[in-house]
């Protein structure tokens, strides 16, 4: 018998762009994915944070006495409070944390596991993998978000009683503000998502430009217009269905037509994934981080 | 040698006391630390805020040299508690800073590499091993935050002379018990999160978080229920409030009461210790 081994070029099994397999790929990706963003260890602090807006709000609706009264008796001063609310504690706290912390853990946790050399061992396209651990994370984030903003709305709703909501929500301006919270919470998602994945994946120590981003953000309302537009808490603020007043440092800037912020939040996590997909295509094994 | 004649021999160098053993971690880990040139530099960073301070106390008292720079003494800093306080809120910002390099793999490596038996199987309590953790951290941060404090505050005593040390020790009381109560709950979280969280960047990261998330929130509590408890959560607003009161400084917006600063404190630290103690073991069952 002879020694030598055969050896002849294989025909690679997807010579085009396969979207099916990589669609299938992806879900597959999810799936895994999902389960870790939402049954891990890691997950119940996350479920704790952000739970808080949503306690505070029950703590003023049901335990405090006055709260409802409050909420009832001044009805635009409410709905101006709950704009600061969730502004300030929901997307700049708990939307930004919390995407900090799920965006991150996608690469740089499983580097830290050491088990991201398991997808690497897959016959799966790099590009594949960002997109698949991307709309993973999306996907608890969005949950948890949307979940933790429907539930700071309906303590505040809960407040004013039945027939007052109903008429607010169906036969008033009620269902677009909530439709708009719920969208402006998942543009966060969607932006700040792409951001720290990108981050995770080009620092070996995201803190120091997560606490960058942080600041920049949080000093947004200081920044002159060109600068502003350079964020995506600008985008989300230009959104928001209540005006809210930034203060009497902030500069005055007009504000962004949602038919230029929504596009524009959309196509930089576009670009920013794409950004990913390149750098995800430079790292060889996990043992060399 | 052959090896059925090896038996066991006790140790036959010196001992080092029972009392100064838990120094023996500081001063292996402060060799490591030193090794690195970046360190030294930043270590070297923290006295240059002590520096310029002690160049406005020198000014004051120095008729020449104020004359050759052409300024008058009210043109500089006056030297009262508010010097004082924002030279303790400058260093211990950098104490935190350092805090975060240095505390989140102070107990993790340990853990990680089953470290801890080694440490403990000597006559070395669990309490000696974590206050000498605690101290790789105090004894550093202390050497940048309440001692130069100290030494421009005896500095300004002995240029000014008159009573004036006798009239102000209460502000080397505020120096000294800010900084160190600073410096013991960083300490503590540190170890805490090191010894829970196993990545240095998430212990990093909780670190951060304990300080910056816990402002908005207590804000907002203002806000709705307009009240202080928020703040309760804070350490940033315990360590103002304190600072207020010990620096009796009218101008400082205290959230809190002298009492709660302490009540603050005292929480974070209790939970950090629970925290160690529930970590900090020679064995670990693994089910």
């Amino acid at each position: 018998m002879s020694s030598m081994i055969e050896a002849s070029t294989v025909k690679p099994a997807a010579t085009q762009l396969d979207w099916s397999l990589w669609l299938r790929q992806i879900r597959a990706i999810l799936r895994i994915e999902v389960k870790k963003n939402f049954w891990g260890k890691r997950a119940l602090l996350l479920y704790l944070f952000a739970a808080i807006p949503v306690v505070l709000m029950f703590l003023l609706a049901i335990v405090d006495p006055n709260g409802s009264a409050d909420i009832r008796n001044k009805w635009p001063n409410a709905q101006e409070a709950f704009g600061n609310i969730y502004e300030g504690l929901i997307l700049r706290t708990m939307v930004f944390f919390g995407c900090a912390w799920i965006f991150m853990n996608l690469f740089r946790g499983e580097v830290v596991d050491k088990s991201l050399h398991y997808y690497f061992l897959c016959s799966l396209r790099r590009e594949v993998l960002v997109a698949g651990k991307y709309f993973s994370g999306l996907l608890a984030s969005v949950v948890l978000f949307t979940l933790t903003t429907a539930g700071s709305l309906f303590f505040l709703y809960y407040a004013r009683g039945y027939p007052a909501n109903v008429d607010y929500l169906f036969d008033g301006p009620g269902m677009g503000q909530v439709l708009t919270y719920l969208g402006i919470t998942i543009l966060a998602c969607l932006g700040y998502g792409a951001v720290f994945l990108v981050i995770g994946l080009f620092f070996r120590n995201p803190i120091i430009p997560a606490l960058l981003v942080y600041g920049w953000e949080w000093l947004n309302f200081l920044l002159p217009p060109v600068l502003k537009k350079i964020s995506i808490i600008h985008y989300l603020h230009t959104l928001s269905p209540i005006p809210l007043n930034e203060g009497p440092l902030a500069t005055v800037v007009e504000a962004t037509s949602p038919w230029i912020s929504v596009p524009s939040l959309i196509v930089f996590t576009a670009l920013v994934l794409f950004l990913a997909s390149i750098r995800i295509r430079g790292v060889s094994h996990p043992s060399n981080h | 040698m052959a090896v059925y004649e090896h038996s066991y021999k006790p140790y036959e160098g010196t001992l080092t006391s029972a009392w100064s053993r838990f120094l023996v971690i500081p001063r292996y880990a402060y060799q490591d630390l030193f090794k690195y040139k970046l360190f030294i530099a930043l270590f070297v960073l923290c006295y240059v805020y002590p520096l310029i301070s002690t160049v406005i106390i020198y000014l004051h008292h120095n008729a020449n040299a104020l004359a050759v720079l052409d300024i008058t003494v009210s043109d500089i800093l006056p030297i009262n508690a508010t010097f004082f306080y924002v030279l303790v809120s400058v260093q211990t910002s950098l104490a935190f800073v350092f805090t975060v390099i240095i505390g989140p793999v102070l107990v993790s490596r340990d853990l990680a590499n089953n470290a801890l038996p080694l440490y403990l199987c000597r006559p070395f309590s669990r309490f000696e091993y974590i206050v000498s953790k605690m101290l790789v951290l105090l004894i550093l941060l202390s050497m940048f935050t309440w001692v130069p404090g100290l030494l421009l505050f005896f500095f300004q005593s002995y240029l000014e002379g008159g009573g004036w040390m006798a009239d102000n020790l209460w502000i080397a009381g505020a120096i000294f018990t800010v900084s160190i109560a600073w410096l013991v709950i960083l300490a503590l979280l540190a170890m805490a999160f090191s010894a829970w969280i196993k990545w240095r960047t998430a212990a990093s990261a909780a670190l951060f978080a304990i300080f910056i998330i816990p402002t908005p929130i207590g804000f907002i509590i203002e806000e709705l229920f307009n009240t202080n408890m928020g703040h309760m959560l804070n350490l940033g607003v315990a360590f103002s409030a304190l600072s207020s009161h010990l620096f009796q400084l009218d101008w400082l917006d205290a959230k809190l009461s002298f009492f709660e600063a302490w009540g603050v404190f005292a929480a974070y630290a209790l939970i950090c210790v629970f925290m160690l103690s529930r970590r900090v073991h020679a064995y670990e069952v693994v089910s």
